[in-house]
């Protein structure tokens, strides 16, 4: 039987991705996209989960996708169709739980499109980001040109875009591309830790934060204001809320349960 | 002005201190403040002597957050959502064409770090701590966290704010671009009013202009962003003399 393209381990709150294609670099090829989706559908679906890490196997994160090429062969599908069912990053971008890379090796072209598309990310020493892709005559197209501006501001993005520049996990974390550098053997403790501080928070109020964040910054300042007003006063009606307060008031630790 | 329960307020030379009063309890933020402040800040952006104002704390703190033991009390989601409205301080803050400078020193955590993003400056202390320690509480931000954190620092360090909830020293909140300045400890005050004093010798309606520009400059497509700033730039040059250069 082939390798699982992808392995996913649930451990208690915390759902592990690992990318599992290290002889080749962890490149996203079909199958790994479509598992990719059916894992991420999956953990929207159970609720189990709080926080979902994303890592690659061997030495690399994820050095990019397939080449996509019109191979003129009309029993092939449809271009559209094919750049459709190699995409992945939406599926990450798509989860209602938080979402870390664990960037463990190089995140190249739609490798770090893959970190891009979760809510943070933390590399290790020695790890370079960046996208080539403009080299090879085609653009970023697995939601690059538009993650990479909003994380790094246009400038920045421009100009990792055009020179096809790979910038180092120190100048990331300075420039806002990733949260945290931690040597290599430290990353997944770090990652865990991450995570285990995002899943003592109360499940809801965490999507919810994750929500009025990502849709209020396609939003006006108002309408963004707005949707957080109102999110806010909709978990006032949850147990957790109640917990949460009344915890902190009485000097102990909270039990949330998710309702 | 009335003396009040929760602030302290005073003018001189043009600038308007606000000095949140309730070392208590590391000035939490309370419905009797958030009247308090409303009063004042209708009061500050209508005076004409007020061209600068400055926010600080009284006591270890600049501000701890909300005031759990009133906000911790969940009346019905309908009588919340009227209480939300009722006196939009947080729209207030964002509509007043004059300079904010917030004075940060100790805890600025949850509303106190929201009221913070709403000025336009922030000094903080050395001691300064920020944190946005909602989640953890079973509570989102609701004093527009979510929204104006992303567009100070950005999505990656707004998310890492918000969802670890995680504190960060000054040293940190200046390399995050959270604050814009450190100071020692005992010279915040002196640091911020030498700050707003300048402000308080720029061109008022070029301040507000600019501040427009800025609040919703942002939300538009770049085009049209473009035209509000001409619209902006040919209203205040034409209320201006004749040989007033561009």
């Amino acid at each position: 039987m082939a390798k699982k393209p992808v392995i996913l381990t649930q451990k208690g709150p915390v759902a592990l991705i690992q990318l599992n294609q290290p002889e080749r670099g962890n490149r996203v090829t079909l199958d790994m996209a479509w598992e990719l989706r059916q894992i991420c559908q999956r953990l929207n679906v159970e609720g189990k989960a709080q926080v979902v890490i994303l890592t690659g196997a061997g030495e690399s994160f994820c050095c990019g996708g397939e080449q996509l090429l019109d191979d003129g062969d009309s029993s092939s599908p449809p271009l559209d169709q094919r750049l459709e069912s190699y995409r992945a990053a939406s599926s990450i971008g798509g989860l209602k739980i938080a979402s870390i890379a664990a960037i463990n090796g190089n995140a190249l072209d739609q490798g770090l499109e893959l970190a891009l598309a979760c809510d943070l990310r933390i590399a290790a020493e020695g790890a370079s980001l960046g996208f080539s892709n403009l080299s090879k005559g085609i653009i970023p197209w697995d939601g690059g040109t538009q993650r990479l501006p909003r994380t790094v501001g246009r400038s920045r993005a421009l100009e990792l875009f055009l020179t096809g520049r790979l910038v180092q996990a120190e100048e990331a974390c300075r420039i806002g591309l990733v949260n945290k550098v931690v040597p290599l053997e430290e990353l997944q403790d770090a990652a865990q830790e991450m995570a285990a501080a995002i899943s003592s928070g109360a499940p809801i109020a965490v999507q919810y934060i994750k929500e009025a964040v990502h849709k209020g910054a396609d939003m006006t300042l108002e309408q963004g204001l707005n949707l957080e007003a109102d999110l806010s006063i909709i978990l006032q009606s949850t147990n957790d809320r109640h917990e949460g307060v009344q915890a902190f008031l009485n000097k102990r630790k909270p039990k949330f349960s998710g309702e | 002005m009335p003396s009040f329960q929760t602030i302290d307020y005073s003018k001189a030379r043009g600038v308007a201190s606000i000095c949140l009063n309730r070392p208590q309890v590391r000035n939490a933020y309370n419905t009797v403040m958030r009247d308090e402040l409303f009063q004042v800040m209708e009061a500050v952006k209508e005076d004409s002597d007020v061209r600068a104002v400055v926010i600080s704390g009284r006591g270890p703190d600049f501000c701890a957050g909300a005031d759990l033991t009133e906000f911790g009390a969940a009346p019905s989601i309908v009588i919340a959502r009227e209480a939300r409205w009722e006196r939009d301080l947080w729209s207030l803050f964002l509509n007043i064409g004059k300079p904010l400078v917030a004075a940060i020193h100790g805890n600025c955590i949850g509303s106190g770090l929201e009221m913070a993003m709403l000025c336009d400056l922030r000094i903080a202390a050395e001691d300064a701590i920020f944190a946005m320690p909602e989640a953890k509480l079973g509570l989102i931000p609701a004093a527009g966290g979510t929204q104006t954190l992303p567009r100070n620092v950005g999505l990656s360090r707004s998310l890492h704010l918000l969802l670890t909830c995680q504190a960060v020293d000054a040293e940190e909140a200046l390399a995050q671009g959270l604050v814009t300045t450190v100071v020692p400890r005992n010279r915040l005050i002196e640091e911020a009013n030498r700050l707003a004093q300048h402000l308080t010798t720029l061109d008022q309606r070029a301040v507000a202009a600019l501040k427009e520009a800025l609040r919703h400059g942002p939300d538009l497509p770049l085009d049209q962003a473009l035209e509000m700033e001409a619209r902006l730039v040919l209203k205040l040059v034409s209320g201006k003399g004749r040989d007033q250069t561009l």
